[in-house]
């Protein structure tokens, strides 16, 4: 009998997990792609008409729409990336079927790998498609590449990483609604992407510091808006070495098997 | 020697001998069965109360986030929207909005979760007609909505200060409120046969009409077409009404809003007790 040998690295293997979670958000496009972005002109539709005649400029040459705009692409990517790994890896848990996955030849190391980059990868598309539902109703006057790539890559990251670790801590959908709604929606909703960090009170501007979603909202924005509202130096450094600290932890759950293996 | 159906019908007695020997009788519940609704009621509402996290706190929190992210957005330079602060502006909407979805989630996942996994036959084997099934399912979602509405209001009066202007006013719309987002939640989940499809209602139907429904902003300040169209929106009537109720001023008559609300709510029970008598999507 022959067996298929799998080196130090199976790439086959990385590649199916990538593109089963790209697949996947693809054919439920309503629900991944057409409903977030219609939830995310809601709230523009809504600050605009709360707002009103007296339109002012966040800076110049930024009007608000524009501003808030930037801020919600990048959050529904974010979101977007979480749903990717949280939603999937508690609901494949509680059917049993995860085994599919555990039973394939993946070091946890692979695993890690292809399920937060498909996750990325994801919300990536989510944050393309909500971007280009905003075009006809906004200005961005810049356009950094880098800078959007950079943000929006780390921040997708981030969030997946943190989905990972819902995914494996949750045992119910009780357990992934108190995440999203305790942790997710407030560190989401509190980063600036509504308001300026020189408009909130003292004590709001020391909360937005410690946010490391500020930072992910504040550079990305900056690639579309030319201004920025923070250090993004400092940003993406945070924002490196949260990724890094929060992907050695996941490995070690994945890797030990936390509430995966009996 | 005695059968089984004539012991079950009670017809026999000692020594006497029972008049019609065979009589195929089914148990009575009268008008009305009192007790399966009771239970099917009951059912409901521990289903939500198990999950309180999720289904009491969760609206709370999402609540009083909307409320800051608002007010610091635009709530700046103490401007007054009808004669309140823009803070106080948004507490009924916001309230009224919380209840809304819970109303609507209620029933919904209810639904929708049992058809999924098949312990649909739960409920639809037990002798309850349409017309109970409709109004069980609709009272537990009315339920969570407005303990949700009291746990939201709760909260939001730590953050700021008012009395209420006319109580009674504020509980019919609240009230019908809700009625309306379950009953509407209960048809969505009938029609639904997977969660996509009930998350596509959710996302493009409740969610839009709650959200330009004027819980951000008063209609005057829209264009005049756009004035119109959110007079089309129910929602609105509901969130003006409670908003009357809370602080006393309303952008449209209150008794108008109380007809539609009334008439909507009508028609939408009408509709899901016929949906349930026929078991459309529901029996084979």
């Amino acid at each position: 009998m022959r067996v298929d040998r799998i080196n130090r690295w199976n790439p086959r293997g990385l590649w199916t997990l990538f593109q089963r979670a790209v697949v996947r958000h693809v054919l439920r496009w309503i629900d991944s792609l057409a409903g977030p972005s219609t939830t995310m002109l809601l709230y523009l539709a809504v600050l605009v008409l709360a707002r009103g005649s007296d339109s002012h400029e966040v800076w110049p040459g930024v009007d608000l729409v524009s501003f808030v705009a930037a801020g919600l692409v990048i959050h529904a990517a974010c979101i977007s990336a979480f749903e990717s790994t949280a939603g999937y890896m508690l609901w494949e848990r509680m059917e049993g079927i995860i085994q599919d996955t555990l039973a394939a030849p993946f070091s946890a190391f692979e695993l890690l790998i292809g399920w937060v980059l498909g996750a990325a990868a994801c919300g990536l598309m989510t944050g393309m498609v909500v971007a280009t539902v905003f075009l006809p109703f906004v200005d961005w006057p810049a356009f950094d590449l880098l800078r959007l790539l950079g943000f929006a890559v780390l921040g997708t990251l981030l969030f997946a990483l943190i989905g990972v670790i819902v995914g494996l801590w949750a045992r119910k959908w009780d357990h992934y609604a108190a995440a999203e709604s305790f942790v997710l929606m407030p560190l989401g909703l509190l980063s600036g992407t509504f308001f300026l960090r020189e408009e909130v009170p003292e004590a709001g501007a020391w909360i937005l510091s410690g946010n490391p979603v500020f930072y992910i909202v504040d550079g990305f924005r900056s690639g579309l808006l030319g201004h920025s509202d923070g250090n993004s130096v400092v940003g993406s450094l945070l924002l490196v070495a949260l990724v890094y600290g929060l992907a050695i932890l996941a490995w070690r759950l994945v890797f030990r098997g936390w509430r995966l293996k009996p | 020697m005695v059968s089984r159906i004539e012991v079950q019908a009670g017809r026999t007695q000692e020594g006497a001998a029972p008049a019609r020997p065979w009589r195929l009788a089914s148990r009575s519940f009268g008008r009305l069965n009192g007790r399966g609704l009771w239970t099917l009621y009951l059912k409901e509402v521990k289903r939500f109360v198990n999950v309180a996290t999720q289904t009491l706190l969760a609206p709370v929190m999402t609540t009083l986030l909307f409320l800051a992210v608002f007010t610091l957005a635009l709530g700046r330079g103490n401007t007054l929207v009808d004669g309140v602060s823009y803070g106080l502006f948004l507490v009924p909407g916001l309230t009224v909005m919380a209840m809304m979805q819970n109303a609507f989630a209620n029933t919904s996942s209810s639904i929708v979760i049992a058809k999924v996994q098949g312990n649909i036959v739960d409920v639809l084997m037990p002798p309850l007609s349409g017309f109970e099934l409709a109004l069980g399912f609709a009272a537990g979602g009315v339920t969570r909505g407005l303990l949700v509405g009291l746990a939201v209001w709760t909260a939001l009066s730590l953050f700021t200060s008012f009395a209420v202007h006319d109580l009674p006013a504020m509980l019919f719309f609240a009230t019908n409120a809700c009625l309306m987002l379950s009953l509407l939640g209960l048809i969505g989940g009938i029609w639904s046969e997977k969660f996509d499809h009930i998350a596509a209602v959710t996302n493009f139907v409740v969610t839009p009409l709650s959200f330009l429904s004027g819980t951000f902003y008063t209609v005057d300040r829209l264009p005049d077409g756009w004035q119109f169209l959110a007079h089309l929106n129910p929602f609105f009537y509901m969130i003006d009404g409670v908003r009357y109720g809370a602080l006393g001023h309303a952008d449209s008559p209150l008794w108008v809003g109380a007809l539609v609300l009334l008439a909507i709510n009508a028609a939408l029970f009408l509709l899901a007790w016929r949906i349930l008598h026929t078991g459309w999507r529901l029996k084979a």
